[in-house]
């Protein structure tokens, strides 16, 4: 029973977060979505992601958000869609339906769930290429933010002298 | 409601997260929500492995999956609201139709 | 050092060494000349290391699932012997670039672009699984583009390089068909499983393999029907013309053949018809080379007819003499690229009737420049003539005598135009009001090693026939030689007939006063050889379509997200309604 009241609370938070006008409202709803999937998380039986998920998706990145809202301002913005909502909503609805009849048909909701005792991460043992890749990635990550948030003008000062 | 097996459940919600996702990224104009709509609809993407995980009881593996997914996906959000920030202060607007310079 | 560690520096190295000078964005000018040229050193010496190593085990592999397969390396003969000379060339490349490439933008571009080009032909022939040959097939692909190009105000370098690029990307589509048949048939993209038990693919997609890596092969080595692109090419800087389009990526084609050869053979007219592209192009492209006046364009048909003689040697069944011509080949015509860079860099124009008498100028260019042409031509002691005569002696030794005869005459037309080259540049009273000063030391240090290559390469055939005869590579039954059997084989009363008809070529030159008359007769083989017999229409066609082609869809790309993601989930709902359907 508690995963029919997690997952509802889920679709909510989500539909919430989509649905509001205000961005900071916004990450706020995502926040909250984070929470509840890290909960779920914790439910299945993978305890060491929960927790990740709770850090960093429901702190790091919501701080972010909130940063980079405050910083770039609010724009009221009420502007038309690229397309009528009605036909995004049907188009959605229609794809999820699809894959729902596939998973029925699949056979693979007969399997019931296992609750391991201890399971935790293979971190470095067979998995240590995507332990290179993290890393590669955060690297990146970091010389791309770093790029981005520098000002372009001491380079041009360069060219002028020369 | 709550006799309907918990697979099930979990992966209506998982297809429920990638669902909202996918309509918010068809429906916003503005780029701060498109970076909203992709961390929703990667956590459907986490919760499906783990899903998956369980139900084999590769559960380690799936966790292990999963953080390279966490990761990626918060450098994706870092990157992308760094440019969001950048882009209105450089440009003045986050509207993506308006920020769209393609010669069409 | 083993070879599991030598193949990552030997690839990686290089691509290392790109990134680092682009990200000098060009502000050191020396930093970047004397990085390029120890990374290329360095690559080269690694390869050098390799030779020892070779043997047919893996030596390196990074397993990536069952859907890749193992991105394996194995330094066998074939692969070591040409990554050696793209590594060598190319460093000797680079350094003719300190001096060529002086003061020109966008150097960091240049250098980048080059050494990843050395580190993707090592990668092409060092790799065993096809996915990867397709892979590094495409980045050469890339790389000449970009260097063709790399004066890209210019239209016609822009409209040169992505001719050259359409071209051999179309002839790169035949490669990845044939991974992909290899994997539907086998599970498995390693080549060495292919190349033991051909028959695992049945017959009629085994023909329609071959022929699709011999137009994969005619696309990239500029054969017949595609030979339009290489002399377009020459818009690129001379260093990369030796580098790329002499030297290492049109090999790529013969490289293909030769290491599909065990399992293409049995094929019916498969043989034949590597033959007659191979005689066919050697011909067409020596006649072309006889009437043009552009002295890269000279080179580059010489370059097309040379191919045409490895083709031709494959075709016969004799891989060795073709890999030895190769080899003989890359040396001399790199020695000819870098020479003609030097002349064309210190005169300031392509055209040879604008030229003459640059030999008073340049000494020490003409000394190298003739040791190259007396080796293309196949005058006897340079190593071109004797991998030129173990060509026609394999040749002779077929059935179709006919396409003998036509590679001989073809011998006696290459001494004819690189008589006339040699002559028109370096000879004579000077044609026009030209200021000539003399070549760096750069370039000078570049030249003399391919120069006392060109002299004395044969003689290490011995170690060579070791190289690719070690047992490295088990599929092949080659004919090597040493260097007792290499002179029993060329000097048989067979080999005067070619001799008499090069010596009649240069005679032809000599009295061309006398032979005036005759030559005006064959006025219209000029027109004929102006426009490439017609082969300009059909790889123009083919450029022009790609290029509209690709303005038609250019529609679709609207840049807006809705209508991006729109079709992502229409593409959803199509395929999981199949699915549910039950394709």
């Amino acid at each position: 029973m508690w995963y029919a009241i997690v997952a509802a609370g889920i679709l909510l938070c989500a539909i919430l977060a989509v649905t509001s006008k205000k961005l900071l409202v916004s990450a706020i709803w995502l926040a909250v979505t984070s929470a509840l999937v890290a909960l779920m998380l914790y439910l299945l039986g993978a305890q060491q992601l929960a927790v990740i998920e709770l850090s960093v998706g429901a702190g790091l990145v919501t701080v972010l958000f909130v940063f980079a809202i405050n910083i770039s301002g609010e724009e009221p913005m009420s502007l038309k869609p690229v397309m009528p909502k009605a036909l995004a909503w049907g188009l959605v609805i229609i794809a999820v339906g699809m894959t729902i009849f596939l998973t029925l048909k699949s056979g693979v909701l007969g399997l019931t769930l296992q609750m391991p005792s201890t399971a935790s991460m293979i971190l470095w043992g067979n998995r240590y290429l995507d332990i290179l890749l993290q890393i590669a990635f955060i690297f990146c990550g970091v010389l791309g933010v770093l790029g981005l948030l520098s000002d372009g003008k001491p380079e041009i000062q360069e060219e002028d002298e020369e | 409601m709550t006799n309907l097996p918990v697979p099930f459940i979990i992966v209506l919600t998982i297809l429920g997260l990638v669902g909202v996702g996918f309509y918010c990224l068809l429906a916003t104009r503005n780029l701060i929500k498109v970076i909203v709509a992709l961390q929703l609809i990667i956590k459907g993407v986490f919760l499906a492995f783990v899903l998956a995980g369980n139900l084999t009881g590769m559960i380690s593996i799936a966790q292990t999956m999963g953080l390279t997914v966490i990761v990626a996906d918060t450098i994706v959000a870092v990157i992308g609201l760094s440019m969001a920030v950048q882009i209105r202060h450089k440009m003045g607007t986050l509207d993506t139709k308006a920020l769209s310079s393609l010669k069409r | 050092m083993s070879s599991n560690l030598l193949i990552p520096l030997i690839i990686g190295v290089p691509w290392l060494g790109a990134l680092i000078i682009l990200l000098d964005k060009d502000r050191h000018e020396k930093l970047q000349h004397s990085l390029a040229v120890i990374i290329s050193l360095a690559a080269a010496a690694a390869a050098v290391l390799l030779i020892p190593q070779t043997s047919k085990e893996v030596a390196f592999s990074v397993k990536m699932g069952s859907a890749f397969g193992n991105f394996s390396f194995v330094a066998d003969g074939l692969g070591v012997f040409l990554t050696l000379i793209a590594t060598i060339i190319g460093s000797l490349a680079v350094i003719f670039s300190v001096n060529y490439m002086h003061g020109e933008e966008g150097l960091g571009r240049y250098y980048a672009y080059v050494l990843f080009f050395i580190g993707a032909m090592s990668g092409l022939v060092l790799t065993s699984n096809m996915l990867l040959i397709f892979f590094f097939w495409e980045i050469t692909a890339l790389c000449s583009y970009g260097l063709i190009s790399f004066h890209n105000d210019d239209p016609k370098a822009v409209r040169g390089g992505i001719k050259a690029l359409i071209i051999t990307s179309v002839g790169g589509v035949g490669l990845l068909a044939g991974a992909l048949l290899l994997f539907v048939y086998t599970q498995s993209y390693d080549l060495n499983v292919f190349l033991s038990n051909p028959s695992v693919l049945p017959a009629k997609m085994l023909a329609f393999l071959g022929f699709m890596f011999l137009v994969a092969a005619a696309a990239k080595s500029a054969q017949f029907p595609f030979q339009t692109w290489l002399p377009d090419a020459m818009e690129a800087p001379s260093p990369i013309s030796a580098l790329i389009h002499a030297a290492t990526m049109v090999n790529a084609g013969v490289y293909l053949l030769a290491r599909f050869f065990p399992a293409f053979a049995g094929i019916p007219y498969w043989k034949e018809a590597v033959m007659a592209v191979g005689v066919l192009s050697a011909f067409l492209a020596a006649i072309m080379a006889l009437f043009s006046n552009d002295l890269k364009r000279v080179l580059a048909y010489s370059t097309v007819s040379q191919l045409g003689y490895m083709f031709y040697a494959i075709g016969t069944g004799d891989v060795f003499s073709s890999q030895f011509h190769l080899f003989s080949h890359s040396i001399f015509k790199a020695l000819l690229f870098l020479g003609a860079g030097a002349v064309i860099h210190c005169v300031g124009t392509r055209d040879m009737t604008k030229m003459g008498g640059v030999g008073k100028k340049m000494p020490y260019v003409q000394w190298m420049f003739i040791i190259g042409a007396l080796a293309l031509a196949g005058i006897p002691v340079l190593n071109g003539f004797w991998s030129k005569e173990l060509i026609l002696e394999a040749g002779a030794a077929t059935d179709v005598k006919v396409l003998y005869w036509i590679m001989v005459f073809v011998a006696g037309l290459t001494a004819l135009y690189t008589c006339r080259m040699v002559w028109m540049v370096f000879f004579g009273e000077p044609r026009s009001d030209y200021h000539a000063h003399r070549a760096g030391a750069a370039m000078k240090i570049a030249l003399a090693p391919l120069a006392a290559g060109a002299l004395v390469s044969w003689l290490s055939i011995d170690w060579f026939s070791k190289l690719l005869n070690s047992g490295s590579l088990p599929f092949h039954t080659l004919k090597a030689l040493d260097l007792t059997e290499m002179f029993h084989e060329v000097f048989t009363l067979q080999t005067l007939i070619p001799l008499a008809v090069i010596a009649v070529g240069i005679l032809c030159w000599f009295f061309r006063a006398k032979l005036a008359g005759i030559t005006k007769l064959f006025g219209w083989l000029r027109y004929l050889a102006d426009h490439s017999f017609g082969f300009e229409g059909i790889n123009t066609g083919i450029v022009k379509a790609t290029q509209n082609c690709a303005e038609g869809l250019r529609v679709t790309q609207t840049g807006i997200l809705g209508l991006n993601i729109l079709a992502v989930l229409c593409t959803i709902i199509i395929l999981f309604s199949l699915f549910a359907i039950g394709v």
